[in-house]
């Protein structure tokens, strides 16, 4: 019935949630105003195997302290569904990944999921403890948005509110002496994020229609039909995909220049595209290493160019390599 | 009615049993070391000691109550890692803590109250080789015996660190902090060495080139083209510098970037007439340049030797005859020089001109000493070291009082080394609890700052 698929999202939300509480400094001052003592407020993600915090944590098992701190802890503490940011739960949609804009995915629209957060502090005294808190609340108007690439085949960002939700203070300084003071500040958040289903993993459009023909038919009520005339359009690439160097130019180009010289032109066609840096021109003709060309074709800039520039010639076999998102223009045909 | 016969209380009777229970503790106690809090920063109103030192130790013979083992709840593990939830009961002598650690301690600065051992004050158990934090101090049990007590029960637990600054010059004290706290980087010039480069004398060769438009709207840098020269071989080839600020009619931000010179990296040679120039791609337009070319330049300068111990590009003096004099710029990665790149080529010589490369920082010496103070030259800011390696010249420095500045000199109080800094790394958290790195390493894959809500927050 289900197909595999796991896309750490929820894991991707912690670690997202985790960052805005890193890089927190204490720093303590003498009675001078001077700083003497800067510390980096440590973070982790609390729920662990046991055996491994024994192992990272008292390798030697004689730790000599109690424990460091100050320290700062996070947890899931729930995950509920938010019927409020409801979609349609049959929507597909399209989409690519950042890095390569041909791999195009299919993906159902997500569902939204609240997950609840505890972000404990403890700290040794008050006053690191207010540093801490100060440094976190301005940025909560109750929410901060964090924009997640959740999945990254499909390109997936998405902006994540993380809502602080309740502030509770628990600073047990009363009692007899043999209990220490205890000073945490639990501060819970709500990340309002997005769980995806399965994503396609086949390219869902790899490719680009490459054809398109339209007959046009004509027929009278006393004779059967016959295709008169087909008209087909492809799709023309207009710049290099093959990086095939056919030659270099062998003088410096000018803007104004509509004739340009190559040290061997056995390579291009006339009629043909070529590219130049960052130019497309057309060859009109050619005689001999000589070319007489069209500048700027297809709305690229004319420029200069200087002599040893390459050459790339437009085939055949760039129009099958152009990708989706690509300007192309057409070539048609009658027959 | 109390027996008449017996005086239940009179000095002799309690400097004898005083005696019995000093012999007592001496004889089946342990010797532990009694470690005062020195109070560096206190607030008011929040009432609390922010800032400690312990740099004295006293030793002192101590009666273990139970030697069963320690009490408290053991090891737990909570959220905040791992815990030694260990408590010790100590019993001191009155009259030994009164006649032998008071005195000593009375005098020093920034001491609360010496009369007594207090609660706050630190043991050191050399059994465990752990350090406990007195939190309270029972001066009534057993309860006035002829009238008098005679010992404080010491309840201790193991102490919480934080950044509490320990220079007892006891070593099994100290070296309990190594790699406790919060700890930061540096890697230190050690002995550096200049850098030494040769080049050739090239005919027909770009001399400079010179910006006639610096284009606009540039995001990253552009390729600079250079026609090719007569000579196979010979054509030149340069790196484009960039500048920012520029604000104008068509960038009224001045945020952009826009072309402002052209390094060579070959000169070519060769040319009988000035090359063309073009820059290619880095998303803006419009930059244009000329070029100009001469004979008797310099060809492609290659660095020879590296050096060791830049921390900034050194300076690159070219010294020849010749009718130009050439302008060469040099730059560094790790510290040592690994380029070359050419202004201007210079024109007339006929020989090939030596270059000079201005000194590294070369005077590095010393040994520093673990927990001694160090002192930043130029920021004045200070640290305690928790580690140096002499072989790698990595500083590890805790307690920092502030920001280091790079290419200052970290001087040791107390061995005299002094190394400059070359390299700052962030905050390392010794800490194994301590997931900050990893947490920032992940996010900076699946996050993106860049991202503006154009909306604004909700």
């Amino acid at each position: 019935m289900f197909e595999y698929f796991y896309h750490e999202i929820i894991r991707k939300t912690v670690i997202a949630f985790g960052t805005l509480f890193n890089k927190i400094q204490i720093r303590k001052t003498d009675d001078s105003g001077n700083v003497v003592s800067v510390i980096e407020v440590p973070l982790a993600y609390g729920p662990t195997q046991k055996f491994l915090a024994r192992l990272e944590q008292s390798p030697d098992l004689n730790k000599p302290f109690q424990m460091n701190l100050p320290r700062m802890s996070f947890e899931i503490s729930g995950i509920n569904y938010d019927s409020r940011r409801k979609t349609t739960a049959t929507q597909t949609f399209l989409s690519h990944s950042i890095s390569d804009k041909s791999d195009i995915r299919k993906a159902y629209m997500p569902v939204p999921y609240d997950i609840d957060f505890e972000l404990s502090i403890m700290t040794k005294q008050n006053d690191d403890m207010l540093q801490v808190i100060e440094q976190i609340l301005p940025y909560f108007q109750p929410s901060y948005n964090l924009t997640v690439d959740l999945i990254e085949s499909i390109g997936e960002k998405r902006d994540i509110p993380i809502i602080l939700n309740s502030i509770n203070m628990q600073d047990d300084y009363e009692g007899d002496f043999s209990t220490r003071r205890a000073l945490i500040y639990t501060l819970r958040f709500t990340a309002k994020t997005y769980l995806f289903g399965p994503v396609s993993t086949d390219n869902a459009t790899s490719d680009i229609i490459k054809k398109v023909s339209i007959g046009f038919v004509s027929g009278e009520s006393n004779k059967s039909p016959t295709r008169e005339l087909t008209y087909t359009v492809e799709p023309q690439a207009t710049k290099n995909y093959t990086g095939t160097i056919v030659t270099n130019i062998s003088n410096d180009v000018e803007v104004s220049d509509t004739t340009i010289e190559v040290n061997s032109a056995s390579d291009i066609s006339s009629k043909s595209y070529i590219t130049i840096n960052n130019e497309t021109l057309y060859v009109k003709s050619k005689v001999s290493n000589k070319l007489t060309v069209e500048r700027g074709q297809y709305n690229t800039p004319i420029s200069l160019h200087v002599s040893g520039s390459e050459v790339k010639s437009i085939t055949a076999q760039d129009n099958l390599l152009i990708e989706p998102g690509d300007d192309f223009g057409f070539s048609d045909s009658f027959v | 009615m109390l027996n008449p016969f017996f005086l239940q209380g009179s000095k002799g009777e309690q400097n004898l049993v005083q005696d019995l229970i000093n012999e007592q503790i001496k004889m089946y106690g342990i010797d532990v070391h009694y470690i005062p809090r020195r109070f560096v920063t206190k607030k008011t109103v929040i009432e609390e000691v922010i800032q400690s030192k312990f740099d004295s130790a006293f030793p002192i013979e101590a009666y273990l109550i139970s030697y069963d083992g320690y009490g408290g709840q053991g090891t737990l593990l909570s959220k905040f890692g791992i815990q030694d939830v260990d408590e010790l009961i100590l019993v001191v002598s009155k009259e030994r803590f009164e006649t032998y650690i008071a005195p000593l301690i009375k005098n020093l600065p920034n001491i609360e109250l010496s009369t007594r051992p207090k609660e706050g004050d630190l043991i050191y158990f050399p059994l465990g080789d752990r350090i406990f934090e007195i939190k309270y101090v029972e001066h009534e049990s057993p309860f006035y015996q002829l009238q008098k007590n005679y010992v404080y029960e010491l309840k201790c637990e193991l102490f919480r660190y934080e950044d509490e600054d320990f220079d007892t010059d006891i070593d099994q004290i100290d070296d309990n902090i190594v790699d406790q706290g919060y700890t930061k980087t540096f890697t230190m010039v050690g002995s550096g060495s200049t850098a030494t480069a040769v080049t050739s004398v090239v005919n027909g060769a770009v001399s400079y080139i010179s910006i006639t438009n610096r284009g606009r709207g540039y995001t990253s840098t552009p390729t600079v083209a250079i026609s090719s020269s007569p000579s196979p071989g010979g054509t030149a080839a340069g790196i484009a510098t960039l500048i920012t600020g520029i604000v104008d009619l068509c960038d009224p931000t001045g945020t952009g970037y826009r072309v402002q010179g052209v390094q060579l990296t070959n000169p070519g040679y060769g040319y009988t007439i000035s090359p063309k120039v073009a820059f290619y791609g880095g998303g803006g337009e419009g930059a244009e340049a000329v070029s100009y070319i001469s004979d008797g330049s310099i060809g492609i300068v290659t660095v020879t030797n590296g050096g060791s111990g830049y921390i900034t590009a050194p300076q690159v003096s070219v010294v020849g005859s010749s009718a130009t004099s050439a302008e060469v710029y040099s730059s560094i990665t790790n510290g040592i020089v690994t380029s070359v790149t050419i202004v201007n080529s210079g024109a007339g010589y006929t020989e090939s001109p030596t270059f000079i490369f201005s000194n590294p920082y070369m005077v590095g010496f010393g040994t520093y000493q673990y927990n001694e103070t160090v002192i930043g030259s130029a920021s004045s800011t200070t640290a305690k070291v928790n580690s140096w390696n002499a072989n790698t010249n990595i500083l590890e420095l805790m307690n920092i009082s502030g920001d280091f500045e790079n290419d200052e000199l970290v001087v040791g109080q107390e061995s005299q080394a002094v190394y400059k800094i070359r390299i700052i790394e962030e905050f390392d958290i010794t800490d194994p609890y301590s997931s900050n790195d990893e947490i920032e390493e992940e996010s900076d894959a699946i996050i993106d700052f860049s991202e503006v809500n154009p909306f604004g927050m909700p």
